[in-house]
């Protein structure tokens, strides 16, 4: 063992820039998660025990935002066209599951009204998402 | 970064081991990366057709209506803070009941029955803010597990 010394101080990968480089990574992705969400920003409701309504892929959007416009997915449509884009964006899919994301400022009538365009659409029950009182994000 | 000591066995621990480190933040970043941006929580609910609204006969018997007025549960606007305010009353089939009383009421009712059975309708008055909304079908479900919530019309 007469390696000299500094061969031995060669001999550990130096990974502090690796660390850096992912740490950042990390909080990029926790900052801008909330951003890469489907459809408008929406100012969700405040409740204390929302259910679990699992994930936002394979599920189709419908967003009411705070001026009452109707969104599914990323595109805004008109009332009257609500029915034929919602078919539409269900496609083939064999039981399609539609939540809806309302902003806590609307009337409950514009929710309603929504959730009877969804049900005359040819769908079944509705997911009201809400947020969890005391929760970060959106 | 090593420390130049006469003894190389201690000059080979000065190190701290970090790739336990690096490995937690590995599988932290792709836990953020795939699961943050796509879970959602909310209420299940049904809304029978509005042109619609017959409740079929059998049910007429055990079944269980909620109504929400704003005379009796001023929530036109967003509730400030959490919870509801302290004057909200709701009608709980033929019976008003101040909100806070509406989870362990709904539980006595429901409670004992077959969970396909536990159903609530809900007539909630158009001009009500739908976050209150929202609020006291949250403390309706809180009171009984797989509470099934049906939207009916208001007459």
């Amino acid at each position: 063992m007469r390696l000299g010394e500094s061969a031995k101080m060669q001999a550990a990968i130096n990974i502090t820039p690796l660390v850096d480089v992912v740490l950042v990574l990390l909080i990029i992705f926790m900052v801008m998660a909330p951003q890469m969400r489907k459809g408008p920003d929406v100012n969700l409701p405040n409740t204390a025990k929302p259910s679990d309504q699992g994930d936002e892929r394979g599920r189709i959007l419908v967003s009411i935002d705070d001026v009452g416009k109707l969104w599914i997915n990323d595109q805004q449509i008109a009332p009257e066209q609500f029915g034929d884009a919602l078919r539409a964006a269900a496609g083939t899919e064999t039981d399609p599951r539609v939540v809806i994301r309302g902003d806590a400022k609307l009337n409950f009538r514009q929710v309603r009204e929504a959730m009877i365009a969804v049900k005359e659409a040819g769908f079944g029950g509705v997911g009201l998402i809400a947020q969890r009182a005391g929760a970060q994000g959106e | 970064m090593q420390f130049n000591r006469d003894d190389s066995g201690l000059s080979l621990q000065s190190e701290i081991n970090i790739t336990p480190l690096v490995d937690v933040v590995l599988v932290l970043l792709i836990i953020f990366m795939v699961v943050v941006p796509l879970l959602m929580q909310g209420y299940d609910v049904d809304i029978p057709r509005a042109s619609a609204v017959v409740v079929p006969a059998q049910a007429v018997e055990s079944q269980l209506i909620l109504r929400i007025e704003p005379t009796e549960c001023p929530i036109l606007e967003p509730p400030s803070g959490e919870g509801l305010p302290a004057d909200c009353r709701v009608t709980l089939n033929d019976a008003k009941i101040p909100a806070s009383e509406l989870s362990a009421r709904v539980a006595q009712t429901l409670g004992g029955r077959p969970p396909e059975q536990r159903l609530l309708f809900l007539a909630a008055d158009d001009r009500l803010n739908y976050e209150g909304v929202l609020r006291i079908i949250d403390l309706a479900k809180s009171g009984v597990e797989d509470l099934k919530i049906e939207f009916i019309a208001t007459r």
